[in-house]
């Protein structure tokens, strides 16, 4: 059989259900993203992380526990917390955290791997998710936010605040540029400022819907026309395992909240390569290429998965002694 | 043609997702919204072969929640002034041309896909996935059993030490609750023939699981799935495969999983078919595996079930 046959009927199944999985959550990101933006104002978010950033950084990696949120949601809300002036290095902290760091995950975790070590798994996957997010935090801490972020989501002392995005769903007619959103809304009425939070929270939608329907295409088209028998031979080599699955998990693109029971039927693959499937996936797959793509500058896009992929397959094969 | 921009085309993309989910979407209870998906083409309910039952109200959340935006954003314009400022992050929106190319993208991929798609995967993704005959490669294993069966039901060397025999409940009880595993046997549903109606996945648990499998060894069982040949040991000709789609969250990520059945002519049913099938339930040892082989008395061609995947 050849590694590559497309089928369309095969393609719409697949892409169909992606997105009746992900536009929910994309939604429920953009909608609290759309009432942060009208009804918490810069001033009170800065309120709510220590002023000292090494215990900021550590705070945010743990925010997924009292606000949790799947990869998606997550790319959009931060979108929204960066301009509002969250330093980036919390924000990217809380992007790559939450996703793992939550109790849904736990939860899942254990319950996909019950009857097989299910509390290791967990704690390793939380522990190590915490630990990637935070490093990823304080590397990104040294350097200046416009050499990573979009030219449009730079805070205000550095360029001017504008809504960014498509830019077809923009702000209302009222809207200063040079002013926080929340400050325009602050005199309208209740009824008023929700109109204001939908239509902001339609523009984030919109605008991450975009990058969320090419990701979703290409990791239909692989997930559906590639052969995946060509992955077996690599079960029984360690090294190769990891990075297969690993591979796998940027290609599938499963949300995090349920890729656990996907890893736990491989059956023939290591625990680490699985660990390896579930750490990397909920932090990099090919629609969060997309989205970042939002955020950021294209080398950081480009760099990010790197490193990640790099720290991950080494933690991972690091501890396969340990596990095995 | 910044209004276009600005408020239309949005409006018109919102209003199509939100289209498209509530069609796919199940009806809320209550006979008013029963009337609606009648009279309707909303609330289809082919959510099902999608998603498993715990995803499936967002789908219809969502779809309201669009519907209201897509409200929202007809009655209240807002303007597009980051556009025509050129201040958007992406590079795409900033020319007309890069407009409409991104509308196309919002609209097109859904609107097709929905309008077109089938209700279950084909043959090509099932045979690029690798049609399992084998329980413990599925999710959802306990803790092994015995030391002797472990050794007999491992189809692939692992590295993990992960359980090759375990005491799964079978994937109906768990999704209908219809089956649990008992040593008993009459919490099984039956057919007014008094046959056991049973799934794929029951079957391949009962492989691996000696309690599982005294409630269906040897008993007469009525199984539906898609007829696929088999091109593993069937030297006689005679053994194909009923296969059933399993997915864990949604069907990206469903695999097929199939039970042997032995016939004493092999169907003439095209392949893909869904075909009901009556048998006797048996394990054998092949290979040094015990597998799960209906011997089938009847296999007849019959409708899709309601939910074509199992969860």
């Amino acid at each position: 059989m050849h590694w590559f046959t497309f089928s369309p009927n095969d393609f719409s199944v697949a892409f169909l259900s992606v997105l009746f999985e992900g536009v929910p959550f994309l939604l429920l990101g953009s909608l609290i993203s759309g009432f942060v933006d009208v009804f918490v104002s810069s001033e009170r978010l800065a309120k709510i992380l220590p002023k000292n950033p090494a215990a900021a950084i550590a705070l945010s990696g743990l925010l997924g526990v009292i606000f949790p949120m799947c990869e998606c949601g997550s790319v959009v809300v931060i979108r929204r917390f960066i301009r509002k002036g969250l330093p980036l290095s919390c924000a990217v902290t809380y992007m790559l955290a939450a996703p793992i760091v939550s109790p849904i995950v736990a939860l899942s975790t254990v319950t996909a791997f019950r009857g097989n070590r299910p509390w290791e798994m967990m704690s390793l996957r939380l522990g190590i998710g915490y630990l990637i997010a935070i490093a990823a935090g304080f590397i990104v801490y040294c350097f200046p936010a416009r050499s990573i972020l979009q030219p449009g989501l730079v805070k205000a002392e550095e360029a001017p605040k504008r809504r960014s995005g498509l830019g077809f769903a923009a702000a209302p007619v009222e809207t200063d540029p040079q002013r926080d959103f929340s400050e325009i809304a602050g005199g309208a009425s209740i009824p008023r400022k929700c109109i204001l939070a939908i239509q902001s929270a339609t523009a984030d939608f919109l605008d991450v819907a975009f990058f969320f329907i090419v990701g979703t295409s290409i990791a239909s088209l692989f997930n559906t026309a590639v052969n995946q028998q060509i992955i077996l031979p690599f079960a029984t080599q360690p090294f190769l395992a990891i990075v297969v699955l690993m591979v796998l998990a940027a290609i599938v693109a499963l949300c995090s909240t349920t890729d656990a029971f996907v890893a736990a039927s491989f059956a023939t693959f290591p625990r680490t390569a699985k660990l390896a499937f579930l750490v990397f996936g909920p932090v990099f797959d090919l629609k969060l290429f997309w989205l970042y793509g939002l955020l950021f500058r294209r080398r950081f896009v480009i760099l990010l998965p790197i490193c990640l992929f790099i720290v991950i397959l080494f933690i991972c094969y690091q501890i396969f002694p340990v596990f095995h | 043609m910044n209004r276009l921009f600005s408020r239309w085309l949005p409006c018109v993309t919102l209003a199509a997702w939100s289209i498209v989910m509530l069609h796919y979407s199940d009806a809320p209870s209550g006979a008013f919204w029963k009337a609606i998906a009648k009279w309707t083409h909303l609330f289809s309910g082919r959510v099902d072969s999608f998603l498993i039952p715990a995803f499936r109200g967002y789908v219809l959340a969502a779809g309201v929640v669009l519907g209201i935006m897509a409200l929202v954003f007809a009655l209240f314009p807002a303007d597009a002034e980051c556009c025509t400022t050129a201040e958007c992050s992406h590079p795409l929106s900033r020319f007309t041309f890069g407009k409409w190319l991104t509308f196309l993208i919002l609209l097109v991929p859904v609107s097709v896909t929905a309008m077109f798609a089938p209700n279950a995967f084909g043959k090509n993704a099932m045979m690029n996935r690798g049609v399992l005959t084998d329980a413990s490669a599925l999710p959802q294993l306990a803790k092994t059993t015995t030391p002797s069966s472990a050794a007999l039901n491992l189809p692939l060397p692992t590295k993990d030490g992960s359980p090759a025999s375990s005491t799964p409940a079978p994937a109906t009880a768990q999704a209908n609750g219809a089956q649990k595993p008992s040593a008993e046997n009459d919490y099984l549903e039956r057919t007014p023939e008094g046959y056991i109606v049973a799934e794929v996945l029951d079957l391949l648990y009962a492989a691996q699981d000696p309690n599982l499998r005294k409630d269906f060894e040897g008993k007469t069982v009525q199984l539906i799935g898609q007829l696929m040949p088999d091109s593993g040991d069937n030297a006689k000709g005679n053994r194909f495969k009923a296969v059933r789609m399993f997915m864990t969250c949604c069907a990206a990520d469903a695999r097929p999983v199939a039970t042997l059945v032995e016939a004493t002519d092999a169907p003439k049913i095209p392949e893909m078919s869904w075909i009901k099938i009556v048998g006797t339930a048996t394990f054998p040892i092949e290979n040094g595996r015990r597998i799960a082989v209906l011997k089938a008395t009847k296999v007849d061609k019959t409708d899709p079930p309601s939910e074509t995947m199992l969860y």
